[in-house]
């Protein structure tokens, strides 16, 4: 049985790639931000599938101590459950916050949350993923287009616009998953970008002012059920090998922004490692690579 | 310059953390939640050049307080700015409140900071400028019923800051107060704002923009910030309106916002 972890799998999107990829017969291991949402997602799911093999882990992504400590959770499930094997990572958690507001870390909150927390849980898990022979999909967005790298205030700390920074967010997705697979030739694992397109869920009404909940109140119902792009997912993961292209969306493979280039990838890459205080290569090199 | 922050684990301090950081100032924070310290360090060293230290204290405590200032005597980290960021409060009526709540209120906002000030100008640059930053707020402007010892106690900073600027502006030693409305310092204080509905949003200040704002003002020598147009415009309406209309107003919004509140909370 393969194991995938789905991040942000309490709803949304998250919970509709799990119950999808239940049904294929995955192992699935979800994180939630909360204690009660990680049980109420879990005995959903479990009422659903009784047969199902799956276990939820609460930690809040905004906090790079709190992605540590989940990725030690994960890998020690794994090695115990599933020979340390993980056969896909689903970095999908994100949020749109319409202040500026911190990480414990001090890191902008929409840019920790949405790309900072996949590329330092990546890192931990990765040893499992080679493992497991993995696949790394992360959820971006087609709103990753119309958009460069605010490289000179990448934070937005001296003015805020919640619309850029989340764009960015998911365009930092996709230099991330370019950049890994630089890194990865030669070695089964490889990363994608998935574009779910418009869907609606609750994400602009979490926590948000109410110009913002109200805008997405209105964008949202045009958007489509979480179940249509919970199937690019389980396409991207129920390839026998690894397919080749690099971002998906329902239709297949899509085309992504000019930004998605070798220089914004490394430059985001070497600063993300200083962010998060590690080192890929060394990491790498431990893992034989 | 260094800069000593209080409550820099909080939302708040932790944004006055990286605009000084950004600025090039060397750093020296303190709450009571060391893990939260531990995490900023971190992500400042990671951002920044300057030299970030951490101090756990808790500033209701003489002997924290002494301990921390010993510290920053041994690391010889000579205060040119103390940003008084660390207070709190506790929602409800004052009969609705333990009196100890009603007493931390006033210990940290009011007995601690004075506490940490006074260690703190003793700890100044011989020569060269010093700044004081008291974290007041928009509700020190008029009495608040059923935030009232919250607000009064900000009053307290408001008054003593205007004082205490005037005592030692001979001795090269400035003081401002910032009065800001709402700030969203976390997910929880923007709940709280939500609560508050129109007034809410009218009187939220951009906290990115409040704390560069406050260190600007600071270093030319101001005495007191309120953030917005809005807000400035309700601080001269306490001036001319008398107090108890002031708070027989403000009584009827606050309860209104805490019924609301109090349903988002369920
Ligand atoms: N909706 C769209 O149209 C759309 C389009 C393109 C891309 N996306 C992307 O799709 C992903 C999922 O979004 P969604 O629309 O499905 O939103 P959603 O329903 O709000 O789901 C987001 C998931 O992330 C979790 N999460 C939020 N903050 C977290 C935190 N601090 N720590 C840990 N987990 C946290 C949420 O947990 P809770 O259940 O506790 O809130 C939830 O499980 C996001 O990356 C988003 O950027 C969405």
């Amino acid at each position: 049985m393969n194991t995938i972890v789905v991040t942000g799998a309490t709803s949304g999107i998250g919970f509709a790639v799990s119950r999808e990829m239940l049904n294929k017969g995955y192992r699935l291991i979800g994180t939630g931000r909360s204690i009660q949402s990680c049980d109420k997602a879990a005995k959903l799911l479990a009422e659903e599938f009784p047969e199902a093999d799956l276990i939820f882990f609460p930690a809040n992504l905004m906090h790079l101590t709190q992605v540590t400590y989940l990725a030690e959770e994960i890998n020690a499930y794994l090695a115990q459950n599933c020979e340390g094997r993980l056969f896909a990572l689903i970095n999908n958690a994100g949020c749109v916050c319409s202040h500026y507001t911190t990480s414990e870390d001090g890191y902008e909150q929409q840019f920790s949350l949405n790309y900072l927390s996949a590329f330092l849980l990546t890192y931990h898990l990765f040893p499992s993923l080679i493992k497991g022979n993995g696949r790394i999909l992360i959820t971006s967005s087609n709103s990753h287009k119309m958009m460069k790298m605010h490289w000179k205030d990448i934070m937005y700390q001296r003015r805020y616009n919640p619309l850029m920074v989340y764009k960015q967010s998911k365009l930092c997705n996709l230099l991330f998953a370019h950049a890994l697979n630089r890194r990865l030739s030669g070695c089964p694992v490889r990363a994608y970008g998935i574009d779910p397109g418009l869907v609606n869920t609750d994400i602009g009404l979490k926590n948000n002012s109410r110009l913002t909940r109200l805008v997405w109140s209105v964008r949202r119902k045009k958007g489509v059920s979480p179940e249509v792009p919970a199937k690019i997912y389980a396409r991207v993961c129920g390839q026998k090998h690894a397919p080749d292209g690099f971002y998906y969306a329902v239709h297949g493979e899509t085309a992504f922004s000019r930004q998605v280039n070798d220089e914004n990838a490394e430059r985001l890459f070497a600063l993300s490692e200083r962010l998060c205080g590690i080192s890929y290569d060394r990491m790498f090199e431990g893992a034989g690579l | 310059m260094n800069v000593l922050i209080t409550g820099a684990s909080g939302g708040l301090g932790r944004a006055f953390a990286i605009c000084c950081a950004q600025r090039g100032c060397n750093l020296l924070l303190t709450d009571i939640e060391e893990n939260g310290l531990y995490a900023i360090q971190n992500g400042l060293k990671r951002q920044f050049d300057g030299n970030i230290l951490i101090k756990r204290c808790d500033m209701t405590i003489d002997k924290d307080v002494r301990e921390l200032m010993d510290y920053a005597n041994q690391q010889n980290f000579k205060l040119d700015m103390l940003l008084n960021v660390a207070g709190i409060d506790y929602e409800g009526g004052f009969m609705q409140r333990d009196f100890l709540q009603i007493s931390e209120i006033l210990s940290v906002n009011v007995e601690a900071t004075l506490r940490i000030t006074h260690h703190a100008l003793k700890l100044r640059r011989p020569e060269g400028r010093f700044y004081v930053v008291f974290v007041s707020s928009l509700a020190s402007l008029y009495p608040i019923p059923l935030k009232a010892t919250y607000a009064a106690s900000k009053r307290f900073l408001l008054d003593f800051s205007l004082a205490l600027g005037q005592e030692l502006k001979s001795k090269n030693v400035f003081v401002l107060s910032l009065c800001p409305g709402g700030l969203c310092t976390t997910q929880d204080s923007l709940r709280g704002i939500e609560a508050q509905g129109f007034w809410g949003s009218m009187t939220t200040n951009r906290i990115e923009k409040v704390v560069h704002q406050t260190i600007n003002r600071s270093l030319r020598g101001k005495r007191i910030y309120i953030p917005g147009m809005f807000n400035r415009a309700l601080g001269l309406i306490s001036r001319f309106v008398p107090a108890f209309i002031i708070a027989k107003l403000l009584y009827e919004r606050w309860s209104k916002a805490q019924k609301q509140w109090l349903v988002l909370n369920d």
